[in-house]
């Protein structure tokens, strides 16, 4: 069986496993990146609990390997409520990814002058209206660029959720190799749908940079 | 209209202000001038809330603001501020910078707003560059919107935070010159600067601190004339030379 023979036996099987990988990633980022978000205010509150709390969270999850934590919310929660793989794969990779997001969006905001918080409580804004209106706008746009990597990370991560059963690319191509016993072909042509997912994304990204690059402006007002 | 009784500050071991006592009338325009490090500019933000003063009394429009935390965001809607390096919002045009608050914190419907914020850009000379991006604009353009952003909210007391420090000398003139109006406007303005020239010219009164501490108040005539206190002298005589 030559490479491209491989690539039409695969094509179907493949291509709606890469959807599934699209959709597992899509929802996984989402949660993700309110997980993050949440978490973000927290490091960043003087609330010594909620502090701690996102310390933990943070070391918790950075501390310890993705797959523990996929295995961990699939058979640990199971105990409780029976998650099918898809859910439980998106929330172990939200979980996972907010993690690293949250790290983001706390260097972001943060990085915001001072002086903008300064000037917007002088104008008689309450801290959470300043937040919204004048430093999340900002922290935003300069968090893209990690998050984006972040989130190239995160479509990589969703194969370990094959693991638990799910239906995704990687899960895929472990089947099909299993079929065929070519494995370094099948495997090779599993990765060129990654590697396609990543282009994808990532040219999708460079036209949203390029969008606010139009209105860049100079790190002071 | 705004009273400051026995005020006392420190950064843990440091005295940064020292017993101030300062009393500004409405429509007065109170020059603040001494070396850097002498206090002036915590004094300035501590009227506003910015820091708040460990010990002392701070009585702005009737109502005491340095014991309280209550109600700050109203006592700031009265103070406007400009500062040194001007702080515009990167992220909106120069319009968007004037109509921001009044929209979201007085409410003000967003054409009244407008109507304002453009009259206020015609006043400090900008009325061409509302939908520039500050980053596309001079310093001293920035310094001017940044004074009608702060005009907008309608406020009783403005406060000058070395508002030309960070400008060409080019550039000092125009923004200079918008406070001057201001001035004549009958507006109550603070102005913590080096320019001796808008001190002798503006102000109702000038007064020098050092240390932390107010060393003499006085008209212009008298602070740069006639100084009384030796410190005073030693600083006027070397502007001059």
């Amino acid at each position: 069986m030559t490479l491209l023979e491989i690539f039409q036996t695969t094509f179907i099987g493949f291509s709606k496993a890469a959807w599934q990988t699209v959709l597992l990633t899509f929802w996984s980022l989402l949660v993700g990146t309110a997980i993050g978000l949440v978490f973000a205010f927290c490091k960043i509150s003087s609330n010594k609990l909620l502090n701690g709390l996102a310390q933990l969270y943070i070391t918790v999850i950075r501390g310890t390997p993705l797959i523990v934590q996929i295995f961990a919310i699939y058979f640990g929660l199971a105990e409780f409520i029976v998650l099918d793989s898809f859910t439980a794969g998106v929330f172990a990779l939200a979980i996972h990814a907010g993690a690293y997001i949250a790290e983001i969006f706390r260097g972001a905001i943060q990085a915001v002058d001072s002086g903008q918080m300064e000037a917007a409580r002088s104008l008689g804004m309450s801290y959470s209206l300043a937040m919204r209106l004048i430093i999340l706008p900002q922290a935003f746009r300069r968090s893209i660029p990690p998050l984006g990597n972040q989130f190239i990370i995160g479509l990589k991560d969703s194969s370990l959720v094959a693991y638990i059963g799910g239906t995704e690319l990687w899960s895929a191509g472990l089947g099909a190799a299993a079929d065929n016993f070519k494995q370094f072909e099948t495997y090779f042509i599993n990765g060129l749908y990654y590697l396609a997912l990543i282009l994808l994304f990532t040219g999708l990204l460079r036209q949203l940079e390029r969008r606010l690059q139009v209105e860049k402006r100079g790190t002071q007002g | 209209m705004i009273s400051i009784k026995g005020l006392d500050k420190w950064y843990n071991s440091l005295h940064v202000l020292r017993d101030i006592n300062l009393q500004v009338d409405e429509g007065e325009v109170v020059v603040l001038i001494g070396a850097s490090g002498s206090g002036k500019s915590t004094l300035l933000r501590c009227l506003n809330r910015l820091e708040r003063a460990d010990r002392g009394e701070i009585h702005i429009l009737g109502r005491e603001i340095n014991q309280t935390d209550k109600d700050l965001d109203q006592l700031r809607q009265q103070v406007g501020m400009v500062f040194q390096h001007f702080h515009l919002f990167p992220h909106m045009t120069v319009i968007e910078n004037v109509i921001e608050a009044p929209i979201h914190v007085k409410k003000m419907n967003r054409r009244a707003a407008e109507r304002l914020a453009t009259e206020l850009l015609q006043k400090v000379g900008l009325a061409d560059k509302m939908h520039s991006y500050p980053h596309s604009l001079s310093g001293g353009q920035k310094q001017r919107v940044a004074i009608a952003r702060a005009l907008a909210m309608q406020p009783r007391v403005m406060l000058f935070d070395e508002p030309t420090s960070a400008l060409d000398p080019e550039l000092v003139g125009e923004v200079l010159s918008v406070m001057k109006e201001l001035a004549q406007d009958g507006m109550t303005m603070v102005v913590v600067t080096h320019e001796m020239g808008f001190a002798r010219e503006v102000a109702d009164k000038v007064v020098y601190m050092d240390e932390g501490r107010i060393i003499e108040q006085g008209t212009p005539e008298q602070i740069f004339g006639a100084p009384q206190e030796e410190r005073t002298q030693r600083f006027v005589s070397q502007i001059y030379n």
